[in-house]
């Protein structure tokens, strides 16, 4: 009985271990940031999502981005969450929507005009935002709800 | 012997056990230091956010100036929802008083700001809204005090309701009576457990006479409004509530509406312009709203719509019924924000902040003929921070901006007078 509840015991400790190991680094953004985040493709088509766990469009959209991530491995796409909250609370919407390996950042500054400023000076910070950088690195902004369809025909075209 | 080392190994495992407890444990609570974003994976770069509790790191800060010219200031900072006085026009403030502290479940969305109202009796009324639960579902919570914002009671829920309700808006009327406006999303919440499909939320309203110990059942002034922006309201000559919100229309246009609300309730749904912002999105940019003592509706808004972008004008000499052409305030193709309206008698005084690239900056458009012509757009401030939305008030005949900063602190400035 001891030696099953050892094992048990054993089991527990290793899922823990394996639990803790698992979070997906989420990456700092800040003022400064954006024109090595554009480079970051090397000239490859570049989706950039702003998103965040207070906005209710974002968080039914965030599962399928996801599903686009599943059946598009290759696209280069960047998450940023915007909203002041804790990296418990991002991580759940990011598994929720199995985007926990996904290349995730979180603002390390207020999400405000000056952070937005040289992303897109006309951008009020409406979310969700989704920046598509093409290949020329040519910007264009989408803000609301994202065509999947749309988005896989302009980052494949542009490959 | 057997026993033995089955008795150590037991010993090992019980260790590897509690350090593995352990482990966790110190993670969680360095991932609870939400300032330090300690449970993050090893952030590159250092934490630039203002981490105290104090106006200093504020991120919205509401004035409410009293009969006897006393400031009373809440603010948002941290988490932690406070309050102080201020005798001499925010130079200096009573220690402050901490009303409520939620990490990082206060609302902190760029239209979130406490409100903070007080009566001719030395009652202060606070609402704010945090949120309540893992689906982001919020709470509108109230705080009352009695002795002229010096101590407050426990924070209280507003309704009763799981759903989630947000941003709120409060006006104390001339009878001492308190106006509450909000977005409140239990209809969508509703339709979605029937699995029908419904957008944003719903503009709620209620009162209380009794310093806001106690509110009428809540009604609702609009069944479909945008979840995510401030309500505007002011009180008319005949101190009657007039409402400013981003509705969504047919074909999911989040375009600008107003609305009467009085003792009989709410009055039918006015388009303030048409400007066609078919959008699924959160702006986070709600209107303003100003009556004038002719009771002209005044309306500044921002919208990305088809037929116009930016920040917009417009005024109403019928209670909403139609409204003049809308006309933008700040320059085409600047960065234009965060318009906010004050009224009294025929003036009318509009504010807004512009962004550069390098500054933020607050301007200042009068009107002394009741919004039918204005002044070019003065400038009035800047900073080369964080700011919040420029707001109005007013002290006895003076006009006041009201402009939290962070790298040049609160700024409470006279921009105007009542002739």
């Amino acid at each position: 009985m001891k030696k099953y509840w050892l094992g048990f015991a054993l089991f527990v400790v290793l899922l823990m271990q394996v639990a803790k190991a698992d979070p997906i680094p989420m990456k700092p953004y800040q003022i400064g940031d954006w024109s090595s985040l554009v480079k970051s493709a090397n000239g490859a088509p570049l989706a950039i999502h702003f998103w965040g766990v207070t906005c209710p469009a974002c968080v039914k959209e965030m599962p399928k981005w996801g599903a686009f991530l599943k059946s598009n491995p290759n696209a280069k796409v960047i998450f940023i969450q915007v909203d002041d909250v804790t990296p418990e609370m991002m991580q759940k919407m990011l598994s929720k929507a199995g985007l926990e390996t996904a290349n995730n950042y979180y603002l390390a500054a207020p999400f405000d005009e000056r952070l937005r400023y040289e992303i897109d000076p006309k951008w009020h910070g409406e979310t969700p935002t989704t920046i598509l950088i093409d290949k020329n690195g040519k910007p264009i902004r989408k803000t609301g709800l994202i065509n999947f369809q749309t988005l896989s025909s302009l980052m494949r075209i542009s490959t | 012997m057997k026993k033995s080392i089955s008795t150590s190994l037991y010993t090992f495992l019980a260790k590897t056990l509690l350090w593995g407890v352990l482990g966790a444990f110190t993670q969680a609570n360095a991932q609870m230091d939400h300032s330090s974003h300690a449970g993050m994976s090893a952030p590159s770069k250092p934490n630039n956010v203002c981490q105290g509790i104090g106006l200093d790191c504020a991120n919205a800060a509401t004035p409410f100036m009293t009969k006897e010219g006393k400031l009373l200031l809440a603010w948002a900072a941290s988490g932690v929802v406070s309050v102080a006085q201020s005798m001499d026009g925010g130079k200096t403030f009573s220690p402050a008083v901490k009303i409520a502290e939620h990490g990082k479940s206060l609302d902190t969305g760029s239209d979130a700001r406490p409100q903070i109202v007080a009566d001719s009796k030395g009652n202060v009324f606070l609402a704010y809204a945090f949120f309540k639960d893992a689906n982001w579902n919020a709470q509108i919570n109230t705080a009352r005090s009695i002795d002229g914002g010096n101590t407050f009671t426990i924070p209280e829920s507003l309704v009763q309701d799981s759903s989630s309700q947000r941003f709120p808006s409060v006006l104390i009327k001339p009878d001492n009576s308190i106006f509450i406006s909000w977005i409140d999303k239990r209809l969508v919440a509703a339709a979605k457990q029937n699995s029908v499909s419904r957008l944003g939320g719903a503009i709620a309203y209620s009162s209380s006479i009794d310093a806001g110990k106690t509110f009428q059942t809540e009604r609702f002034a609009n069944e479909s409004s945008c979840e995510c922006c401030r309500i505007g309201a002011s009180l008319d000559p005949k101190s009657q509530v007039a409402i400013a919100y981003r509705a969504i229309f047919p074909g999911g246009i989040r375009d600008q509406a107003s609305q009467v609300i009085n003792s009989k309730g709410a009055g039918s749904i006015q388009r303030v312009a048409d400007d066609d912002w078919r959008t699924d999105a959160c702006p986070h940019h709600g209107p303003s709203i100003a009556v004038s003592g002719s009771g002209k509706f005044h309306v500044a808004w921002y919208t990305q719509g088809a037929k116009r972008s930016g920040v917009f004008y417009a005024n109403s000499i019928n209670q909403g019924a139609t409204y003049s052409k809308p006309t933008r305030a700040g320059a085409e193709g600047e960065n234009v924000a965060r318009p906010y309206l004050l009224a009294s008698g025929n003036q009318v005084w509009m504010v807004w902040k512009e962004f550069d690239g390098s500054y933020s900056s607050i301007y200042l458009k009068q009107s002394n003929d009741d919004g039918i012509t204005w002044s070019e757009g003065k400038f009035i401030s800047k900073t080369s921070g964080y700011s919040d939305h420029p707001l109005l008030l007013k002290r006895d005949r003076d006009i006041l901006l009201s402009w939290l900063t962070r790298e040049d602190g609160y700024q409470l400035l006279q921009v105007g007078n009542i002739q």
